[in-house]
């Protein structure tokens, strides 16, 4: 074989590996585990509980007007959008564990409609800002003046992003959670069903 | 006709523009005669709201066309369901996250729309006065410089 035929065939076969590895895990999981409570307040063992789906996980707060319903929305037509939705969890985190109770949280997860592939997560107030460090979530607590906000009173600057996570822990992918396209994570998740 | 009847007819009507005008003028009701008549109108329209509970806050979004010939402000915001309303804007900030502030105050030119939705302007009802279920509608009332107030329905519904 001749050194030019070589060297052709080896740039195939690493540009056909680059291709099967697809996107590379941006944060590691795999080896965490965060004490969470679902909305019937039994614990939940982050991410590892959900090992073996694929998980699409965002976070939100209850309080909020606005852009929180357009995030949860947005899930809602994601699984809307795939023909399969076994093997897929949907999960929404909360910014906000001292005012989003399990109960509150089955409250948001009954008034939007969230059927079972959805698990609302909350924590004990002190314990959430490890998975937020983890996965670079920034969640101030901000006043508005005119709203008369105060310590418990209060709205939140937050992230905007939905994580894609394989079935092993690794997120592989991120979006803006509320305005990424159904589609696009339908082909990413299709590509993971296919490793 | 003769000109002095001519003359006569002309007078009489003279006579009676300038009662007809002197009449307006004496009106008990003088300061609806300086009212800006505005030609068209502002519509509002698919206005909905997100469900809330009592005490707590929500938000509504709609459209406002203005197909009036001028330039319309809109100035305040009421509704029996909540305590006050404010025109408040969801942004992103440089740095991917999302915050909440109240907006400035909103002028719509002639033949311009303002959309109210999800993720930009919308109007926060705070401190509610009932709860918002969905199936539920309120009244909301936007009251603008030039037309003054108009009132709308919005029903209560779960964003799709």
């Amino acid at each position: 074989m001749s050194s030019t035929l070589r060297s052709l065939l080896i740039s195939l076969l690493i540009i056909a590996g680059l291709t099967a590895c697809g996107p590379e895990p941006i944060y590691d999981l795999s080896d965490d585990t965060y004490q969470l409570r679902d909305s019937d307040s039994t614990q939940v063992n982050f991410p590892k509980d959900f090992n073996g789906n694929i998980s699409l996980v965002t976070f939100i707060y209850t309080n909020c007007p606005d852009v929180c319903p357009v995030i949860t929305a947005n899930m809602t037509n994601i699984q809307r959008e795939l023909d399969d939705t076994s093997g897929v969890n949907f999960i929404e985190i909360t910014f906000d564990p001292e005012r989003d109770s399990p109960s509150v949280l089955k409250e948001y997860q009954d008034l939007y409609g969230l059927n079972e592939q959805f698990t609302m997560l909350t924590s004990h107030p002190n314990d959430s800002d490890a998975l937020l460090d983890k996965l670079d979530i920034v969640a101030q607590k901000v006043t508005v003046d005119s709203l008369g906000y105060d310590s418990t009173n209060y709205a939140i600057r937050h992230s905007n992003t939905l994580y894609l996570m394989d079935k092993d822990g690794y997120i592989r992918a991120e979006y803006p959670a509320h305005r990424v396209k159904p589609e696009h994570v339908k082909d990413d998740i299709n590509y993971l069903r296919s490793e | 006709m003769k000109p002095t009847k001519h003359l006569l007819l002309v007078i009489l009507s003279s006579c009676f523009l300038f009662l007809g005008c002197g009449s307006e003028s004496n009106s008990p009701n003088e300061s609806d005669s300086k009212k800006e008549v505005v030609l068209g109108k502002i519509a509002l329209d698919n206005a909905w709201a997100r469900p809330g509970s009592k005490k707590g806050k929500s938000a509504a979004y709609l459209r406002i066309s203005n197909a009036t010939a001028s330039t319309d402000t809109l100035l305040s915001f009421n509704s029996k369901a909540a305590q006050s309303i404010e025109l408040h804007e969801s942004i992103e900030n440089a740095d991917g996250t999302t915050s909440m502030r109240p907006a400035e105050q909103q002028i719509i030119p002639a033949g311009e729309k303002l959309q109210l939705q999800p993720g930009g302007l919308h109007l926060m009802l705070i401190n509610l006065k009932r709860d918002l279920a969905v199936g539920d509608s309120l009244q909301i009332s936007l009251e603008f410089a030039r037309v003054g107030t108009i009132s709308t329905t919005a029903p209560v519904q779960i964003q799709n």
